[in-house]
């Protein structure tokens, strides 16, 4: 195989930028500029795409940079860390799960997350009962409660 | 109850747990008992009971968070009823299924105490 049919792999970067603020140099600029894309070009999109989301909700999204340096990207929902965290009021999860509790939410809470997170494309083809259990699952890793 | 009773009882349930060479599906001793016992003490309950007691979020409490969009109301609590049932049996631990050996419960079950049995030698090794 030629060096070029080598070098032709499509880079994939994951990134969780705030949505509707993205272009800082810390985390996104370096990461990008690394694999040769314009940062503007992704922040202004991106921010385009995420304009219908609450500004500063972390947006998990996925790069895909072709060997061209032309990149595409798809933005996904919140982290469900992220929503039982607002849900419970808190602001860190514990740092000993199982041992800990420091926050609590009710089924309710789990049910809305869940409806949220099957949103996804990748979860979509999920039973929402299924969701909703893996929500409950993230609960007990931050060591929160979770009562009916 | 009397000794023998006990002993009895001990002996059936001792029976019941060595390996089984027949494949006849076979109630547990102790299921069998309480089914004998209950059906008469206490009624069925009715059909229409509601599966959950109470939930602790009251209707109309703002769920916080879940209004991620801009501009998105806040999203209140439903009452109970709108929920649907399998939300309330989520907190409680997996029934795993008796299909008789050979079926899919028994496999659940062998890998779920072949994954535990080597968690606890992976502890003893610590010790």
């Amino acid at each position: 195989m030629s060096k070029a049919a080598l070098n032709a792999k499509a880079q994939i970067i994951r990134l969780l930028v705030p949505a509707g603020k993205a272009a800082p140099s810390p985390p996104v600029g370096p990461a990008l500029g690394a694999r040769g894309v314009k940062s503007m070009d992704f922040c202004k999109e991106f921010n385009a795409r995420t304009a219908h989301i609450e500004p500063g909700i972390p947006v998990p999204t996925l790069i895909t940079v072709q060997p061209d340096r032309s990149f595409s990207f798809v933005t996904k929902t919140p982290p469900t860390a992220y929503f039982l965290k607002k849900a419970a009021g808190i602001e860190k999860g514990t740092g000993r799960p199982g041992h800990e509790v420091v926050g609590t939410v009710s089924l309710k809470h789990i049910y809305e997350i869940a409806k949220i997170k099957a949103t996804d494309q990748h979860l979509k083809h999920l039973r929402l009962e299924a969701i909703a259990s893996t929500v409950v699952g993230t609960a007990k890793t931050l060591g929160i409660q979770v009562v009916p | 109850m009397s000794f023998v009773h006990a002993f009895r009882q001990q002996l059936r349930l001792n029976a019941f747990w060595a390996p089984r060479r027949c494949l006849a599906t076979q109630s547990s001793p102790a299921a069998a008992q309480a089914k004998a016992d209950s059906g008469s003490a206490s009624s069925s309950p009715k059909s229409g009971e509601p599966a959950v007691a109470k939930s602790s979020c009251a209707e109309n409490t703002v769920l916080v968070g879940v209004n991620y969009l801009k501009g998105q109301p806040e999203v209140l609590a439903m009452p109970d009823e709108a929920y649907p049932p399998w939300l309330w049996t989520l907190l409680q631990p997996k029934e795993i299924p008796d299909d008789g050996p050979g079926g899919k419960g028994e496999k659940i079950r062998l890998r779920k105490a072949n994954r535990q049995r080597i968690r606890d030698q992976n502890f003893m090794k610590t010790q």
